[in-house]
């Protein structure tokens, strides 16, 4: 057996904490080691004498001690229980009338700022239409005063802005029409077909278009207008265009097609 | 995995709880009797801190002894008895209800009286075993009283002698209730290494006992 276990197995026997096959071993072992067997009999006696050191009673006072502390912590646990349950008290009992008003209130006043805000989108889109319509209003007036302008850059630019109108007026239309017919600058008069052809839906606009035909005198207008002729496959159109062909002092181009307009459109 | 024994405490706990909750009295002074100290301990987790009462009752005399022999000072061992149960009181939260509940407790003990020491810095081996008078009840000759008296006071001298932690293993090997391997876990070491330090002690403690009958 090895010192530590000698150790180990000895104050497990003094101490009785060891099973009876360890306790058998052991006794085997001290009968048949004297020295060991000498060594445990002083530290057997060490122990018994450990084992009688007894300790002094502990005073009342302690006990007094003790249960006022606990007392007092008691009553510390009960303050804390009572102060919550005394708000739960306050909040659920004396301010139970109060809660259920402020939460109407809060309801009202949820359901009253909910439709406060549905008026007010009412109210914010009428200024916006109105001021939508004024653009407009604006635009047009804009539209036709650059269309009088002696500049054909100018009247180009009151052209291109009548494309941005998407209603338009029926002054506009006359004016483009105007344009169409009378404008002295060719680029003008394309510009204009090609922004009345945004409207050709309108009869106004398909009969001011066909009515133009005959007044043409530059060949690409009379070209573009033989193309939309074909495109929006206009019957009445071929009247105007045999009238165009009448003229003897028309390209020749232009007339090859015209003829093919016509031959296509019947 | 907890053991059996220790569910079955849990669940006692669960139910004592459950009646409290609806107003039913379950707790007599027979039942609390009969609760282990696992049990108490976790009715005090759980905010039932008068039951603290009954553990104090319980062990109070275990841990005056244990403060007693570690410093000789009844005075003082009374204030540190009364600063473990405060200690536990003010970690009850860290109480699981796992492991031996006497190992917790004796570990609380174990640190209250170390850090009584390293506060007041005071000579842990002075000897003031006057201050409490003792009551031994064996034998009615004045002699053989006195006899018994003069001999344990030696032996108390002889402890106070020894390094602090071979007192300590010494003090609590000498309590029937703790088992090696609880006096492992107050220690912070092995079943076996206390073993080993218990029976080092106790050769040490004859040493220095002999030493001082022959002065």
């Amino acid at each position: 057996m090895k010192e530590s276990e000698f150790e180990i197995k000895a104050i497990a026997y003094l101490k009785e904490e060891i099973s009876k096959e360890d306790k058998h071993e052991f006794e085997v072992f001290l009968n048949a080691n004297p020295a060991y067997q000498e060594e445990f009999d002083l530290l057997a006696a060490s122990w018994r004498q450990l084992a009688k050191m007894e300790s002094p009673e502990p005073s009342e006072n302690m006990d007094s001690l003790f249960f006022e502390m606990l007392n007092s912590e008691i009553e510390k646990g009960k303050k804390k229980t009572n102060g919550w349950s005394g708000l739960q008290a306050l909040v659920f009992n004396v301010l139970r009338p109060q809660l259920a008003y402020g939460v109407l209130l809060l309801f009202i006043g949820l359901g009253v700022g909910y439709f406060m805000k549905q008026d007010d989108t009412f109210q914010a889109i009428e200024p916006q239409s109105v001021s939508s319509e004024e653009n407009q209003e604006i635009h047009e007036k804009l539209v036709l005063t650059l269309l009088e302008q002696p500049s054909a850059n100018k009247r180009l630019e009151g052209v291109s802005e009548a494309n941005k109108i998407s209603t338009v007026d029926e002054t506009v239309i006359n004016a483009l029409l105007k344009t169409l017919n009378n404008d002295a600058n060719v680029n003008v008069r394309l510009a204009s077909i090609e922004s009345l052809t945004n409207y050709v839906g309108n009869p106004k606009v398909r009969q001011g278009l066909i009515q133009s035909i005959p007044h043409q005198k530059s060949p690409i207008v009379q070209v573009t207008l033989a193309n939309l002729m074909l495109a929006l496959e206009e019957k009445k159109s071929i009247e105007p265009f045999k009238q165009l062909l009448k003229n003897k002092e028309l390209d020749s181009t232009v007339k090859k097609k015209i003829e093919s307009t016509i031959a296509s459109i019947i | 995995m907890l053991s059996f024994s220790k569910r079955l405490q849990k669940i006692i706990l669960l139910f004592v709880t459950f009646f409290k909750k609806f107003g039913i009295p379950f707790d007599n002074q027979f039942e609390m009797q009969e609760l282990s100290d696992n049990v108490l301990m976790l009715k005090v987790k759980s905010g039932d801190i008068d039951k603290l009462g009954l553990l104090y009752e319980r062990h109070k005399k275990r841990l005056f002894g244990f403060f007693f022999s570690m410093n000789c000072d009844a005075m003082t061992s009374e204030d540190l008895v009364q600063n473990v149960f405060i200690r536990m009181l003010k970690y009850k939260h860290t109480y699981t209800g796992e492991g031996s509940f006497l190992a917790w407790m004796f570990s609380t003990a174990r640190n209250v009286n170390n850090d009584h020491y390293q506060k007041n810095k005071r000579k842990q081996n002075q000897f003031d075993i006057s201050t409490v008078e003792y009551k031994l009840d064996d034998g009615n000759e004045a002699d053989g009283k006195m006899a018994k008296k003069d001999e344990i006071e030696e032996l108390h001298r002889a402890l106070m002698k020894l390094a602090v932690d071979k007192r300590e293993v010494l003090v609590l090997s000498k309590l029937k209730e703790m088992k090696f391997s609880e006096i492992g876990q107050v220690l912070g070491c092995s079943e076996g290494t206390a073993k080993v330090k218990a029976h080092r002690a106790l050769k040490e403690l004859k040493v220095v006992f002999k030493q001082m009958q022959k002065q």
